[in-house]
């Protein structure tokens, strides 16, 4: 290890520019794990909490209502489902509007909106979007699920907004993964670079150590140390640099998605972030360094 | 012991370095080669360390055939040959000690034990302190005596010096060569390739004279009585040189 921290002492600007690009990628990776992470969560609140709502006619019984339940329950794929009566229905509607004393006094000033014309619903929470289809064909089955007048059952989906935000997330995902691609191969070539450069200034070093019976280990082993360096001190820069993004813009972000992910996000995420970090960074440093070290020493005699 | 048999080294260039060259050396020999420039010395040291392999014959280290060696096995065989090498090969941004620190490494040296063999080795070839001066701070001799320091580092049976006296001057030389014996009474096995026959001549070791590429002659010689005096007294080959030139220009100017 001494002569790898020679070796970035002999060039520092070598050294600097390796660690610098190094870093600008490993600041991308985090943000593109951070990013991602992030998207699967709100991705997966949306295909998991939006629920399917089925309106029922008025004058179904308790007993109609019990068997769909249970028919509900039974189904594969249902993770919970309640039946919101239209008193119920009336609550929530108050909860809702709770805020505005315009919509609010429709109920309670003015009398205009009552239980007698909210419908009663059952609301079911889909385990993945997967599962709708035989969530879709119980209801379609049930006698007391209401119809329009066009003669489809009322039923609500969320598969529109899963669909959308699932194609967005592929997006960034696909995207985030090219840009980490490229820099990483930036990286490789950016250390494979300055490490073959190092290298061949101290051809006439190895053609000695070589002449005095040294393993090709022995000889590269300097030069991995020195690419790992590198790749560690990227890997720990980029970590800093984006967690310090993080803390920075966690107040804009806090109040719009808050209520998905943990604000500011716990340290262990970030220790476990930077733990992947430093395998990912380290293993990039150590190809290329045991790339370019091995192709010079094994062509030097 | 080293066994050369009917090696024949034929470069790219179609030039013949070695021609149909056999002998053997002992365990615990002192061999000296000499001949001329290009005469093939440095040949036969690449040879025996796997950095040549010959075009015909084979060349043998106790009985293994260095041409049938696999490529992982030659650091190996170079750790058992200490290398003195023409133009030293000292590493020159390394002090001595660190030049020196390469070769105990390479040859897996308890770590803890190197600085104290360093010591043990500067004061061996004659140079103690010196360990941590830097190649240019070192004149011809201590430099090459660093070289020394480095070949025998490790013990190694064998050791190969290549023109060890070549840029030295006589007193220089008359040291370094008593330094080679020294290791060689030490049981090292030496081989000193030379193109200055003035100090074996004196000595009691054996000479293989090289013409053309073949053996001319293989003898032993036999040390004789004052023999650093008759050394300082033999004329260089450097002196003769210029004694002709002077002997040309003499004719020149009768000539005008």
């Amino acid at each position: 290890m001494q002569t790898a921290f020679k070796n970035i002492r002999r060039s520092p600007y070598q050294a600097i520019s390796a660690i610098f690009v190094v870093s600008i990628t490993m600041f991308i990776v985090a943000m593109f794990a951070l990013v991602s992470v992030a998207s699967q969560e709100i991705l997966l609140t949306f295909e998991t909490k939006p629920q399917i709502i089925a309106y029922l006619k008025d004058g179904h019984t308790p007993d109609q209502v019990n068997e769909l339940l249970t028919q509900l329950s039974t189904t594969q794929g249902v993770k919970k489902a309640i039946y919101i009566s239209k008193q119920d229905a009336l609550e929530l509607y108050k909860e809702s509007v709770g805020n505005d004393p315009m919509l609010l006094g429709t109920v309670t000033d003015w009398g205009i909106v009552t239980a007698d014309i909210l419908p009663a619903s059952v609301e079911i929470t889909a385990q993945t979007p997967k599962s709708f289809n035989s969530i879709s064909s119980v209801l379609e089955r049930s006698e007391i699920v209401s119809t329009t007048p066009q003669g489809k059952k009322e039923i609500d989906f969320p598969q529109d907004v899963v669909a959308e935000l699932t194609k967005w997330t592929n997006a960034i995902r696909v995207a985030g993964l090219i840009m980490v691609a490229a820099l990483t191969l930036v990286s490789i070539l950016t250390i494979v670079i300055i490490i073959s450069m190092k290298i061949s200034g101290r051809k006439l070093e190895i053609t000695t150590l070589k002449l005095l019976g040294a393993r090709n280990f022995y000889i590269i082993k300097p030069y991995i140390q020195e690419s790992f360096l590198y790749g560690v001190s990227g890997a720990l820069i980029g970590w800093l640099t984006a967690y310090i993004a993080l803390l920075y813009s966690t107040p804009f972000l806090s109040p719009r998605i808050g209520t998905i992910i943990t604000f500011p996000v716990p340290f262990i995420i970030m220790l476990i972030l930077l733990g992947g970090m430093l395998t990912f960074s380290a293993a990039l440093a150590l190809v290329s360094g045991f790339f370019a070290s091995t192709r010079f020493v094994k062509r030097s005699k | 012991m080293i066994d050369f048999s009917h090696v024949t080294k034929t470069f790219p260039t179609g030039e013949v370095v070695l021609d149909d060259v056999s002998f053997t050396v002992n365990p615990g020999e002192f061999v000296c080669i000499t001949g001329k420039s290009g005469v093939g010395k440095t040949t036969l040291g690449r040879l025996l360390i796997r950095d040549l392999s010959p075009t015909k014959g084979t060349v043998k280290i106790d009985g293994e055939d260095l041409a049938l060696m696999k490529t992982r096995d030659i650091p190996r065989l170079r750790r058992k040959i200490g290398f003195v090498f023409q133009d030293y090969k000292i590493i020159l941004d390394k002090t001595v000690a660190e030049n020196i620190t390469y070769a105990l490494e390479i040859a897996g040296y308890d770590s803890k034990k190197i600085p104290a063999r360093i010591d043990q080795l500067l004061h061996l070839v004659d140079i103690p302190g010196k360990g941590d001066l830097f190649p240019s701070q070192l004149s011809g001799g201590e430099l090459q005596r660093a070289s020394i320091a480095r070949a025998i580092a490790a013990d190694p049976p064998i050791l190969f010096a290549d023109e060890p006296t070549g840029n030295l001057d006589k007193e220089t030389s008359l040291e370094i060569f008593n330094l080679l014996k020294k290791i060689n009474e030490a049981g090292t096995t030496v081989i000193m390739a030379t193109h200055d026959v003035t100090i074996i001549n004196f000595h009691h070791a054996r000479h293989i004279h090289l013409e053309k590429g073949k053996i001319a002659f293989d003898r032993e010689n036999v040390k004789s009585q004052n023999v650093e005096e008759e050394v300082k007294e033999q004329p260089s080959p450097k002196d003769d040189e210029v004694k002709i030139i002077h002997k040309k220009r003499k004719i020149k100017k009768i000539k005008k």
